[in-house]
């Protein structure tokens, strides 16, 4: 601020601030937006170049999801069915080679593979791209976690959300730009969405409770006031933050606190209206799987992140656990999948229908996969040399497989993908190279992927 | 593909001949050439050279880096693997062409010799190569480094002249007058006693003053009333209770874990009183964190004494930990690499620990002397206790104190309860061995689910070390033994390997114990065969040759009472660090703060006294034109209060503050398990209604109280020397709508009606106690407005519908003041 013109574009924010405070003219704020764009670390910044996608949807599968049971075919396994697996490091182990109880068909028009545990899923196959060669660095719930949602495992570093709002900055001013549904408590907790030394601004906005339809926001309602009357002291509040602002003459930080006290007396009318999905149609509730017991949970968390796709939300992370099966595959595994087939089916058709998909990159995967071999009778154990993910949406090829892992599908071998390259493509997909995205700490640029990382531009739309 | 060479150097001749060329290299590659590397030549690099020769191969063969274009332009051990349009210079022709025997790559089998032609043409159309990247590691370059301001020992400087000697009260502002002259930057003028009074509360204690004190002072004549105020606060409890909380900052203070498991330490809060009375006792500094670091090792008067030096190294022992972790050595040097990281940039803003995989990349720290340093630490026993179990293979013993410390937990264990516990501890110990005899069964006929029952036996292995753990904790008389978090030594010493790029499996040379050679190269410590070494380190840190320690923390005293530092990068004094702003008064008071027996009571008193620090906030447009960041201190900055100040300032301004210290933690009070999974540690149990300062609250790793989490309180797994500010509407929402809030609101309304009679005297106490001052007419009127509109408002709904809950006016009046910005900001 080195000239007379943001001296004066100052005044007349200021000029605008002190009707604010006069109780009448609160609403002028919505346009001031732009000019906060300065100074608030929110405001929506320029990609370093054209984005595919604008926001994310990311599908969480916490425990580690079996890849060979759902989106890697084997059909060696089949025919070795019995004989001995490999063990921890390679070596041959005792534990058996077991094919998959359920039965693989292509599907779409490339005739992508996929298990007849996810028949609604499969109708979308032209819209998925799989990567069937992701591997990762250790088989331990915690630190794959951790590193899947930081990077790093070894040390608290900023969430992959973070990254993103701090890039990117959000759309909607009167909602938080990183939301995650039923955050994970244990597996590094809040560390998996945190912003560790990034502005404290840029962590997510947690919701638990989402799972019974109670969600909601802390602190979004006042236990006792009416909303009038809550404006009436609200005025008082701001007229004395006005009084402050004249007195100080120039007070960026005063400005904020009255705005960021306008969004969030707004946010009290916008959050439990985003949150309260019984307004939606009853078909929509239905295709969601809403009226489902088996559906319900998973299918009310993809209809609010549709919802806050839609108000402009960046970053949104939907959890579904537990998916550690080391035993009784056979009913768990089933159980898992129908939970969140139908609602990740109804989310793609319902993007596409509002024309969002084409800017909407959702992402599909747990923090590894799990092994060829069986483990209790029907179980399997951690497996993090292959396993997959997938994404759907904005930027992506539809209908391919990427990757491959060996015929048994115990490493990746073909087209591996490692978290770092994982992590690199997504940010290229929102407009960021991973290799500018950096904040200074503690004496150097720190990036999301460290020093590694490649995008994988095979998988690129 | 590069073995044994004979003739590199010849290529390496060759190189330097073709390097004009590659660099000379402009064309932007075509499409077509891209294609065809994508095509041809990518997949075959990745198939069949990356295993060996990339940024991800479990071991880098030959130097040589194929994964970028860069990599294989530099190429490796041999010389260029690649250059452009040229077969004969390009050894990664030879090496596929089979054409010596040691360069055969490769090694397991020729490619096809379609392949080989794909390699050359392509090396003929220019090698055309997307991959960005840099490539092989550059060895850092140290010349400049070395020279860094921070490594030289602060100097004596003179003081300045200026132009204006009046203005100075003190040295300190010679050195920021002369500075500001320089700059033709003007300063701001005294501050008045009703600001003063409530910055130095909230400077020195962190709470605000009462109206009576500020009265008392606005009015007091004597010219002293001042420094005697500045004494009173200094001599106050509260002081610990503020500064002892900075430190807690920068010692990443915690009750858990943190990490994937998030185990509860039940008996860090130890290490917390500790600080608050080192703080408050104004032990000399360089004393205080050698304490923290061999404290065991250090002589003791009495038990008390050893007490406190025993609790003093649960510095070491609080870190953040990975309990799941399933390799102990692994778990062992990654608490070693939080324990260098802390306490070297927590004591010397230095960032040791970047030095782990490879030498520091800025700063002159080769990686073998991180390992010397290592070493130390090594063989040193670190007890931070929990219970082994589920979600935690690493557990340790607890330190038994000799004698209860200041703030004694001690409570009695009846005959009853002891006989509980140790009924619960037969039946859980027949419980486990039933489980083991029927493990052997399974094992044996290879009935039942072997892996289920191996499971519950490790739960009811922990159910049985629970018990033991807590009937360990008292004597025959039922009373509590005193037990702490910390270090001691092993009493013999293994030697330290370099490890290969920080793996546990890659052991490479072997190290002495010893430190960072750049900071104090003079210091040549003794190491016998016996101790760990720490006494040595803490010498190290503290001898009046290391230039980082005192520079350090008169650094971060200074940012506590600024909100900037002199240097601001607090943490990080290396050369990627940044420079300070007044570099002779920096050095002029590490030089004062060691002469006068590293006081930190007396460094503060200072510099409060100091005309400086008692300049006003106002704002001035041709000042803020030229230094808007206010780097050279024409003004005091405005700050915002942080989240403690913010939280105490609420408590006391409506009368609920409790001022007596706690006995213990919430934490201590649950016991030991998993954060959010055992029954005694869900957050329930730990934000409760708790009215004592926030120093005392419990602090579990991802569970920060929201009143401090909000307002951006230090995350308390990283070494954190200055604070974020951020202005979300989350607080808002908090500040709005919390029950916390709403319920001080409600005291302060019963406060201000019990206080004062009339409603307009209620209204200017309201005011007095929130801001320390009257209220003007402006506020008169607005808070008139509010009053009548609130009234009409209740009308309305009375005709309309009966409001159930009605809020008191004056709550909600209240509860406006503690919104404001003015309550959580000072001038």
């Amino acid at each position: 601020m080195n000239s007379d013109h943001n001296i004066l574009e100052h005044l007349s924010r200021r000029e605008m601030l002190k009707n604010v405070s006069s109780g009448f003219g609160y609403l002028a704020l919505a346009g001031m937006c732009a000019e906060a764009a300065k100074t608030d670390p929110l405001a929506p910044k320029t990609p370093h170049f054209a984005p595919k996608a604008k926001r994310v949807i990311f599908f969480c599968m916490r425990g580690g999801p079996s890849h060979v049971d759902t989106f890697d075919y084997k059909p060696q396994l089949k025919v070795d069915a019995g004989k001995p697996g490999l063990g921890r490091r390679g070596t041959s182990s005792r534990a058996k080679l077991m094919p998959s109880p359920w039965q693989f068909a292509p599907h779409g028009q490339n005739g992508l593979q996929i298990s007849e545990l996810f028949p609604h899923l499969a109708k979308h196959a032209d819209k998925l791209c799989m990567l069937n060669g992701m591997h990762t660095d250790l088989p331990n719930h915690p630190q794959a976690f951790v590193k899947m949602h930081t990077g790093n495992s070894q040390f608290v570093r900023p969430s992959l959300g973070a990254w993103t709002l701090y890039g990117l900055g959000t759309e909607n001013k009167n909602l938080p730009g990183f939301i995650v549904l039923s955050p994970q408590t244990g597996f590094g907790g809040a560390q998996n969405y945190g912003s560790a030394f990034l502005p404290a601004i840029y962590q997510a906005t947690p919701i638990r409770g989402s799972r019974s339809g109670s969600g909601q926001v802390s602190n979004i309602r006042n236990p006792r006031l009416p909303s009038a009357n809550q404006r009436i002291q609200l005025d008082l509040v701001q007229s004395l933050n006005q009084g402050q602002l004249e007195k100080d003459k120039v007070n960026p930080d005063i400005e904020g606190v009255i705005e960021s006290f306008e969004l969030a007396f707004r946010m009290q009318n916008e959050v439990p209206q985003l949150m309260d999905v019984n307004k939606e149609p009853d078909h929509i509730q239905q295709a969601y799987g809403l009226k489902n017991r088996a559906t319900q949970t998973f299918g009310r968390q993809c209809l609010l992140a549709r919802r806050m796709a839609e108000s402009g939300v960046r970053f949104i992370e939907l959890n579904s656990g537990n998916w550690d099966q080391h035993r009784d595959l056979n009913n768990a595994l089933e159980r898992n999948c129908h939970g969140i087939d139908q609602p990740i089916a109804a989310l793609l058709a319902d993007l596409e229908e509002r024309d969002m998909l084409k800017d909407t990159l959702l992402i599909w995967g747990g923090e590894f996969g799990r092994t060829p071999h069986a483990q209790n009778g029907d179980g399997r154990d951690h497996n993090n040399r292959g396993y997959t993910m997938w994404m759907a949406g904005g930027g992506v090829k539809g209908g391919i497989a990427h990757g491959s892992t060996d015929e048994y599908g115990y490493a990746a071998v073909e087209g591996k993908v490692h978290i770092h390259d994982w992590h690199a493509t997504i940010l290229h997909l929102l407009g960021l190279n991973h290799k500018r995205l950096t904040f200074n700490y503690a004496g150097r640029d720190f990036r999301l992927t460290d020093v590694h990382g490649n995008v994988i531009k095979e998988i690129l739309a | 593909m590069t073995k044994r060479l004979n003739y590199s150097f010849i290529l390496l001749f060759c190189g330097c001949f073709l390097l004009s060329k590659v660099n000379g290299f402009s064309d932007e590659p075509s499409a077509e050439g891209l294609a065809f590397f994508e095509k041809k030549i990518r997949p075959v690099l990745i198939g069949h050279c990356y295993k060996c020769h990339s940024a991800n191969s479990e071991k880098i063969r030959g130097e040589l880096l194929v994964d970028t274009r860069a990599g294989l332009l530099k190429g490796g051990e041999s010389g260029h693997a690649i250059v452009p349009k040229n077969l004969e210079g390009s050894l990664l022709i030879e090496a596929i062409r089979y054409e010596d025997e040691d360069l055969a790559m490769p090694p397991n089998k020729k490619l096809p010799a379609s392949v080989i032609a794909d390699f050359e043409k392509w090396i003929m159309m220019g090698a055309p190569d997307p991959r960005d990247g840099t490539g092989p590691i550059e060895k850092p370059n140290w010349e400049k480094a070395k020279n860094h301001w921070a490594f030289k020992a602060p100097a004596k400087p003179a003081l300045p002249e200026v132009v204006q000697p009046e203005w100075s009260r003190t040295d300190i502002d010679r050195f920021i007058f002369s500075k500001l002259e320089e700059q033709s930057l003007k300063p701001a003028k005294y501050a008045d006693r009703r600001t003063l009074i409530r910055r130095l509360f909230f400077d020195l204690n962190g709470v605000p003053p009462t109206p009576e004190e500020v009265e008392d002072f606005v009015a007091d004549k004597n010219p002293q009333a001042y420094s005697k105020l500045v004494d009173r606060l200094l001599a106050s409890e509260s002081f610990g209770e503020r500064w002892g909380r900075h430190w807690l900052d920068v010692a990443r203070y915690a009750e858990s874990s943190g990490k994937e498991t998030n185990l509860a330490y039940p008996h860090a809060w130890r290490y917390r009183d500790y600080v608050i009375d080192s703080f408050n006792a104004d032990k000399p500094y360089n004393q205080f964190i050698s304490e923290q670091i061999a404290g065991d090792l250090m002589p003791a008067r009495d038990d008390q004494h050893r007490s406190e030096l025993m609790t003093a190294t649960g510095f070491l022992a609080l870190g953040p930990k990975s309990h799941n972790e399933r390799s102990r050595m692994q778990f062992a040097v990654d608490m070693v690499d939080e324990q260098i990281e802390t306490l070297s940039r927590s004591m010397m803003g230095l960032t040791i620990a970047c030095a782990r995989c490879h030498d520091h990349k800025f700063d002159p720290i080769p990686q073998s002397e991180y390992y010397s340093m290592a070493g130390i630490l090594y063989n040193t026993e670190t007890h931070f206790g929990t219970i082994q179990g589920p979600g935690n293979r690493h557990s340790s013993k607890l330190l038994n104190l000799p004698t209860e410390t200041t703030n004694s937990f001690g409570r009695t264990l009846t005959a009853t309860e002891r006989a509980r516990l140790e009924k619960e501890l037969a039946d859980s110990k027949k419980a486990r061995d039933q489980l083991v005899a029927q493990a052997r069964r399974e094992r044996q006929d290879g009935s039942g689910d072997i892996q289920r029952t191996l499971f519950r036996t490790r739960v009811a292995n922990s159910r049985v070390s629970d018990i033991t753990e807590k009937l360990s904790g008292y004597n025959k008389n039922g009373q509590s033994i005193p037990r702490a978090m910390g270090v001691r030594d092993r009493g013999f010493v293994r030697e330290t390997r370099v490890l290969e790029r920080g793996e546990i499996n890659q052991p490479g040379e072997k190290v002495g114990r010893g430190f960072v050679s750049i900071v104090n190269p003079d210091f040549k410590p003794f190491f016998n065969r016996r101790g760990s070494g720490r006494r040595q380190m803490a010498e190290w840190i503290v001898s009046p040759g290391n230039p980082l320690t005192s520079r350090v923390m008169v650094n971060r005293i200074w940012n506590h009472l600024f909100g900037q530092g002199l240097v601001r990068s607090m943490d990080n004094f290396g050369s990627t660090g940044e420079a300070p702003s007044h570099p002779k008064l920096l050095d002029h008071l590490a030089i004062q703060f060691v002469n006068q027996g590293w006081s930190v009571k007396k460094m503060i008193r200072q510099i409060v006294l100091s005309r400086t620090y008692r300049m006003a906030s106002n704002y001035d447009s041709a000042n803020f034109q030229a230094d808007p960041e206010n780097r050279y201190l024409w003004r005091v900055s405005k700050r915002r209060l942080d989240a403690e100040s913010i939280r105490d300032a609420m408590l006391s301004t409506s009368g609920l503050l409790n001022w007596e210290k706690p006995r213990g933690s919430l934490v201590a009070k649950a016991g030991n398990g998993q954060v959010n999974r055992s029954r005694n540690l869900q957050p329930k149990n730990l934000i409760q209604t708790f009215d004592h300062r926030s120093v005392f609250l419990p602090i579990v790793r991802d569970l920060v109280p929201p009143s401090l989490d909000l307002f951006d309180y230090a995350e308390p797994s990283l070494v954190t020397g200055k604070r974020d500010v951020t202005t979300v509407p989350s607080q808002a929402l908090y500040l709005m709508n919390d029950p916390f809030v709403l319920r001080a609101s409600d005291n302060m309304a019963r406060r201000i009606s019990e206080e004062a009679s009339s409603p307009e005297q209620r209204v200017r106490l309201a005011y007095q106690l929130a801001y320390g001052r009257q209220p003007n007419n402006r506020e008169i009127n607005s808070t008139r407005q509010f009053f009548e509109r609130w009234q009409a408002e209740q009308k309305k709904q009375t005709s309309s519908r009966a409001t159930s809950n009605r809020v008191s006016a004056w709550s909600s009046f209240c509860q406006a003041l503690l919104c404001s910005a003015e309550f959580r900001y000072l001038n």
